[in-house]
């Protein structure tokens, strides 16, 4: 009974609809970044310790659930203009599948270096996001746009950030995600074709939204962009994102 | 020394580091690093062709000691040289053209970048390296084709672009994990050692390894090459700049053909994908001629034009002709690179001239200039059907007797074949009032062409391909059925010779049409010119899914 309360609550943590919704929901209700990213980065990992109390096996539907999550926030994700539920409903698709190193028995400490991989970027983008909400009242694509010209520096960030989130190599998530295909490969070809086709959204989704904010024409409204030591702070952290991409790749061969 | 490749890609990468952090102070001139970084790139390729050349082989070296392995093979090593020399012409024609615009260093940063990538994808030894630049490239193009943010029109089409690529990319993603599962290693000179003592040895889902791989890496290069059905976003990224349209249509867009060449001992195990890859090839050629002729778009027709040879590229593999893919691709980089960077001149001169040919009504009364010449219609039909024949046949016999004993090399006479009576045709209803120079003239550029390619084909065979054995093989692998293969030939002869009949009547009638046959052919150019509808459906299918989507987020109130 107990085994099957702790899978409940990490299907809460690592989520899949519909317990995914209640994550999602909190991340609506925070309205501070610093809240946010806690969240951003505390959720799965608690889902994580959860799990290392397991005494049994994942079984094998939980992964069809895993992608079916996964590919439903991806989906939807494609029609969300607001930038703080973008990232929450990439988190929810990104986080699914985790259980697919889970079921494949890899070791939980890298597990959870895979949840810092597919967090990092996100916490990233919350800041960002709070940032677009200080200088022009919301975080939402379409409304202003042009921002490659108006703040330029801070559109390089926000692009390699989404660049990121989206698993482009040599960021961390381009990493988890060929082990994440290989590991569902051996269970079921076709959940890794499916991972696949989920990866195509993220694509979708993150150069929809780079289009609603980055290109296009500014508005006659000259707000600050990014000042330097925000710029080397970004910078510094995805330059480690980076590296720690290039670290995994040594591991993965 | 073979460390060298090392260099090659390295060299970009160094320069965008550079012009990145030496613009704020250099400016403008920072570009200047960009382009010494190109030129340096392209003697380091020269130097890594000369050393394949004087040493043949095949050397693998680690990057800083990773495990992310650079081939030096004779393959990689012509690639690098082409692509390093068309990024070089690129980054000059640039540095002038990119003047007046945005976001002047950003260019010439992901410029570097993408030389880098495409460097990186040509030496990759291994499947990580491949999957990473293959990937890479995508995503750079997509910023590249953007470089006016202000350009709506240039962003979706750009992403236009960068979704096919993705679409294109899961393919070479599942087939490297399959390659990975059934060999325990990411290497691909040990993947192909390993295949080729043993094909039979692995299995998916009941099919074999090859097979399933093959098809799989054919499917990526269809998508990057832009074949039928994933063509849609190549004519329409012309909203991008010049420099990046040559370096698409001259470097990047042919990345099909070298996957394929690249995973040449997957494809010789395979049995029936080079056929498919063939027919896919084929009918891309066909329909990307035919959609270029129908476009009023000049540019949109250039597209269609390097869909058309993409075809043909991807069908010369489907016919076991790697290594002739591989020279297609090059020729066909360099001249459609030239035309792009020769467009501003083109339109230039198109300003003081339409270069419009008159009615020969008109010069004959107006100009009075002598009628066109008349010659006998028997005579120049002999003309045009023997003469390609013998040209092609005595070129290829001259470089190798056996040569007609392959399908592949009898598919390519065939091509040869209707392409030289398609020219010496052509070249009776030019304006001239010397006919015979003309058909002369034509005759002989036609050998100097087929003997040229000939040639060139067969040193690229051997270069590419030493181990005669391997080559063989690969020819073998995209045979069929010899009656089958003879069958085809005399269907496809004939509906050749009909289209060619049907074009004499028309033009001996005078372009008039029997009403039906008229209604038929308006429907089937408006069919043609609307680009059978293709990115039309596509665009609703995407609006479709997105008001899916947001439906689905309705119901769910957004959480």
């Amino acid at each position: 009974m107990t085994e099957i309360l702790i899978l409940f609550l990490a299907g809460l943590f690592l989520p899949l609809f519909p317990l995914s919704m209640g994550f999602n929901w909190l991340l609506g209700r925070m309205q501070s970044p610093v809240l946010r990213a806690l969240a951003l980065l505390l959720w799965p990992q608690a889902g994580l310790l959860l799990i290392s109390q397991l005494e049994f096996a994942v079984p094998d539907w939980f992964l069809l659930l895993a992608l079916a999550s996964s590919g439903f926030y991806a989906f939807r994700a494609l029609a969300l203009r607001d930038v703080g539920e973008w990232s929450g409903f990439l988190a929810t698709s990104s986080w699914a599948f985790l259980w697919i190193p889970i079921h494949a028995g890899t070791a939980i400490m890298n597990v959870q270096l895979y949840a810092l991989g597919f967090s990092v970027p996100l916490v990233l983008l919350a800041f960002l996001g709070a940032g677009l909400e200080r200088r022009f009242g919301a975080a939402c694509t379409g409304l202003y746009g042009g921002l490659a010209e108006s703040i330029p520096r801070f559109s390089t960030i926000l692009v390699l950030v989404v660049l990121a989130i989206i698993a482009t190599p040599l960021f961390p998530a381009f990493f988890i995600m060929l082990v994440t295909i290989t590991q569902a490969m051996s269970v079921m070809p076709a959940i890794a074709a499916g991972i696949a086709v989920v990866w195509l959204l993220w694509s979708w989704a993150g150069a929809l939204l780079l289009q609603g904010l980055v290109t296009g024409t500014p508005d006659d409204s000259r707000p600050a962009d990014l000042h330097t030591g925000a710029i080397l702070g970004y910078a510094l952290i995805l330059v480690l994102l980076l590296v720690a991409g290039i670290a995994g790749m040594g591991v993965l061969s | 020394m073979e460390k060298i490749i090392l260099l090659v890609p390295l060299i970009p990468l160094l320069s965008a580091l550079l012009t990145q952090l030496l613009f704020p102070r250099m400016g403008r001139q920072a570009a200047r690093i960009s382009v010494i970084g190109s030129l340096l790139t392209f003697l380091f390729a020269v130097a890594t062709l000369w050393l394949v050349l004087a040493v043949p082989g095949s050397y693998g070296v680690h990057l800083f000691d990773t495990s992310a392995l650079l081939l030096l093979d004779p393959l990689s090593s012509l690639m690098a040289t082409v692509i390093a020399g068309i990024s070089l012409i690129v980054h000059i024609y640039s540095l002038r053209y990119m003047a007046e615009e945005t976001g002047y260093a950003r260019f010439f940063i992901l410029l570097d970048l993408m030389t880098t990538s495409l460097l990186v994808m040509v030496a990759a030894g291994d499947l990580l390296t491949l999957l990473v630049a293959w990937h890479l490239i995508g995503v750079l193009l997509y910023f590249l084709l953007g470089q006016n943010t202000r350009d709506k029109s240039a962003w979706r089409y750009a992403f236009w672009t960068k979704i096919t690529y993705r679409i294109g990319d899961m393919p070479l993603v599942i087939a490297a994990v399959l390659l990975y599962q059934a060999y325990d290693t990411w290497s691909l000179p040990i993947i192909f050692e390993q295949l080729m003592a043993a094909p039979e040895a692995h299995k998916v889902l009941g099919l074999r390894l090859p097979d399933v791989v093959a098809a799989l890496i054919a499917f990526s290069a269809f998508a990057r090459s832009a074949q039928f059905f994933v063509h849609t976003w190549l004519p329409y990224t012309m909203s991008g700049p010049t420099p990046v349209s040559a370096l698409m249509h001259a470097g990047i867009v042919n990345a099909g053909g070298f996957v394929i060449n690249r995973f040449a001992p997957v494809f010789m195990q395979s049995s029936d994908v080079l056929h498919w890859v063939f027919i896919v090839g084929l009918f891309t050629a066909v329909v990307g001629s035919m959609l270029m002729l129908t476009q009023n778009d000049i540019k949109k027709s250039l597209g269609y034009s390097t869909m058309g040879q993409m075809g043909f590229m991807i069908m010369e593999c489907g016919i076991g002709a790697f290594s002739l893919a591989i020279y297609h691709l090059i020729a066909h980089g360099l001249f459609k690179g030239t035309m792009f960077l020769g467009a501003g001149s083109v339109i230039n001169s198109a300003r003081k001239s339409d270069y419009v040919p008159k009615e020969d009504l008109y010069t004959f009364i107006v100009e009075r200039r002598p009628a066109r010449q008349r010659l006998p219609w028997l005579t120049m039909a002999a003309v045009t059907l023997a003469v390609p024949v013998f040209i092609l046949v005595s070129t290829h016999w001259l470089i190798s007797q056996d040569y007609f004993q392959k399908q592949s090399a009898v598919v390519l006479l065939f091509f040869g074949w209707i392409t030289g009576a398609q020219l010496i045709f052509s070249s009776y209803q030019m304006g001239t009032r010397n006919i015979r120079r003309m058909v002369i003239l034509a005759i002989v550029s036609f050998a100097v062409v087929v003997l040229g390619y000939t040639l060139i084909s067969h040193a690229f065979d051997l270069f590419l391909y030493p181990d005669p054995v391997f080559r063989e093989q690969l020819y073998a692998a995209a045979d069929i059925d010899i009656i089958w293969f003879d069958a085809l030939i005399v269907l496809v002869t004939l509906i050749i010779i009909f289209g060619w009949f049907i074009t004499f009547l028309a033009d001996r009638d005078g372009g008039r049409k029997k009403r039906y046959a008229s209604n038929l052919w308006l429907m089937f150019y408006a069919l043609t010119s609307r680009e059978f509808y293709l990115p039309h459906l596509y665009t609703l299918m995407t609006r479709r899914l997105l008001k899916i989507a947001e439906r689905l987020n309705v119901w769910m109130r957004w959480i």
